[in-house]
């Protein structure tokens, strides 16, 4: 990549606006053209704390309010025994949080549709779809970042204590970090068609809050109401959560973490092939 | 020069018989278009006239109904890779990242087009300072000015060094100073060797940058040829006499109309606009008024505009159908 370098500089010092025209620059690998675009949407994460911020506030939230509002109460009859309420939701938290991420990877793309950003990369002789990839890249380090954020106030103020090793507790992390990753894809491949932000963040409101309650993320399956324990029997999140859960906690429910990465991997091949197809389409 | 391996084809960019269609709407119609290397072309025409659909093809983010066009010699439809390699795009609206400063936008695109790091930030560097941009250079795009964003996006557009660069509008919305400095950077670019496809609705400015101009109306070619063709073509000059106000206006125009001229009175009243085809009809009028007793306080020459000629052109032909609305609205401009 760094190879043209020199010659390049050189030629171009001494290049002055009436100059003769130079020589092209090589075309840009894909890996570099990821790599550039990752970097440039962290970057602008970085300068905007605020993104980060506002990405944590759904998580943190419940992360207080639930524990202190519920944590008093009687354990419902199916809630694992030994277990405190705030080690029980926490992986809740995580995969909320990790489904926050998602939505915002699809909102970023539909700000670069929106900037002309798109507009200018599709004049460039580069691979279209890099810059799903690098937003889909983006969202797993954002991901990870706020999940040492919330880990952090768990562990220091809340006194967080899974029964699992720190092997298991990295790897329930790490699954979850996978969940982020496969949904950010469903929400870049919807920011795609819907190439406007409303619409994106009406979906994330519609879709993301009765799919995080109609789910074992606070309350176990069995102790919510019949119709409700049906629709959470079949939502993928309660694969994920449980999966997560059972492997931080050291509790029965591992036999989700097989559903729970093929769920993830359906969700980003589709979404990953929806995406594609919907940022092909002629921007007008 | 000497760097080049095979010599660029001398026509640079090319369309012929190109038809594009949005559902029911044509938004391009049956298009000729051939700008040689090295030039200007300038396609005038109103909202709606098909100009940035036409760049759209021409820079392939949209493929054509019908017709085939190339850019540098490729194809649209089969080489959009090669030609993405040598053009630049200024859209309508400014293509920048807000988020980044100034300067990283313009590394951002070096490295993309294949730059290394140091070729990336020498080529930064160099467009900061062409486009006066160096002040601003670290600050985040979003917080520039309509103008500033213009010339970064312009600058964006030049990264890489395009043999073809298409301007879609713009000066649109820029204070007059901008778009003279702006016509100044389209200028140096040709001097440079650059092609310039460059649309705009300001007549002024196609008659300053460009070597020939096309008139699209409804997606179709209506007029093309040097700013003086046209002109020679459909404006005519004209005299603008202004009488003393001792003189008998109605006299002065019966002597005008027996010297065979159709003189028509303008708001003031007192002032008479006589088409004329020939310098030696000055004199006729000069005659005419003499032989009726009318003495003018002021006789002025006027030539053509492009006005005229994109209102005597464009006003012909009905502007496109939106869907939806009735098939005819003639003449908008008017």
């Amino acid at each position: 990549m760094s190879a043209t370098v020199t010659p390049d500089a050189t030629t171009i010092t001494e290049v002055a606006p009436a100059a003769p025209r130079r020589q092209k620059w090589p075309d840009s690998s894909v890996f570099l053209q990821i790599r550039v675009l990752t970097t440039r949407s962290l970057r602008s994460m970085a300068t905007d704390p605020g993104v980060v911020l506002f990405g944590l506030l759904q998580p943190v939230i419940i992360l207080f309010v639930l524990t202190q509002v519920f944590s008093k109460m009687g354990a419902p009859p199916n809630f694992p025994a030994g277990i405190t309420y705030l080690d029980f939701i926490l992986s809740a938290v995580l995969v909320d949080n990790a489904v926050q991420s998602a939505v915002q990877s699809g909102v970023g793309l539909v700000d670069d549709l929106k900037n002309g950003v798109v507009a200018r990369l599709r004049s460039l002789p580069i691979m279209p779809s890099s810059l799903l990839i690098a937003r889909s890249l983006a969202n797993l380090v954002r991901s990870a970042v706020q999940a040492v954020v919330i880990l952090a106030l768990a562990f220091g103020v809340l006194g967080y204590a899974p029964a699992g090793g720190a092997t298991d507790v990295a790897a329930s992390v790490g699954l979850t970090l996978f969940m982020s990753w496969a949904l950010g894809w469903a929400f870049i491949a919807a920011g795609a068609w819907l190439r406007r932000a409303e619409p994106m963040q009406n979906l994330a409101v519609i879709a993301i809050l009765p799919l995080m309650f109609a789910s074992s993320a606070y309350m176990p399956v069995e102790d919510l109401p019949g119709w409700l324990a049906a629709v959470a029997g079949v939502n993928p999140l309660t694969y994920a959560i449980d999966a997560t859960r059972a492997l931080a906690l050291g509790i029965p429910g591992a036999d989700a973490i097989v559903p729970a990465l093929v769920i993830g991997c359906v969700i980003a091949a589709v979404g990953g092939v929806l995406a594609v197809l919907g940022f092909r389409r002629p921007l007008h | 020069m000497s760097g080049l391996p095979i010599e660029p084809p001398e026509t640079m960019i090319e369309a012929r018989n190109l038809s594009k269609t949005f559902g029911t709407v044509r938004a391009l119609d049956s298009v000729h278009l051939s700008v040689p290397r090295g030039s200007v072309l300038g396609l005038l025409g109103h909202n709606g006239a098909g100009k940035t659909t036409l760049v759209g093809i021409l820079t392939t983010a949209l493929t054509p109904t019908s017709g085939t066009a190339s850019v540098a010699g490729h194809d649209v439809v089969h080489q959009p890779h090669e030609i993405r390699r040598r053009i630049g795009l200024t859209g309508q609206f400014a293509s920048v990242d807000g988020q980044l400063s100034g300067r990283d936008n313009l590394l951002l695109i070096a490295r993309l087009l294949g730059a290394g790091r140091r070729a990336a930030r020498a080529r930064a560097d160099e467009l900061l300072e062409l486009f006066a941009l160096q002040d601003v250079a670290e600050r985040r795009a979003r917080t520039y000015s309509g103008g500033l964003r213009r010339r970064l996006d312009l600058a964006t557009s030049l990264v890489g060094h395009p043999e073809v660069v298409f301007l879609d509008e713009p000066t649109t919305g820029l204070d007059p100073e901008a778009r003279l400095g702006l016509w100044e950077i389209v200028e140096g670019l040709v001097t440079e060797g650059a092609t310039v496809l460059l649309t705009t609705q300001y007549l002024e400015e196609a008659d300053r940058l460009a070597d020939s101009i096309t008139v699209l109306s409804g997606g179709r070619v209506i007029a093309d040829g040097t700013a003086a063709e046209l002109k020679a073509a459909v404006g005519r000059r004209t005299v603008t006499v202004t009488l003393d106000p001792a003189a008998d206006l109605e006299s002065a125009v019966a002597a005008l109309r027996r010297a065979a001229l159709e003189p028509s009175v303008a708001l003031q009243n007192d002032s008479l606009v006589i088409p004329i085809d020939a310098s030696k009809d000055v004199a006729t009028v000069i005659r005419a008024l003499d032989q009726a007793g009318a003495e003018a306080s002021e006789l002025s020459f006027g030539e053509p505009t492009l006005d005229d000629v994109y209102l005597a052109l464009a006003g012909r032909t009905p502007v496109p159908v939106r869907s939806g609305s009735p098939a005819l609205s003639e003449g908008s401009a008017a």
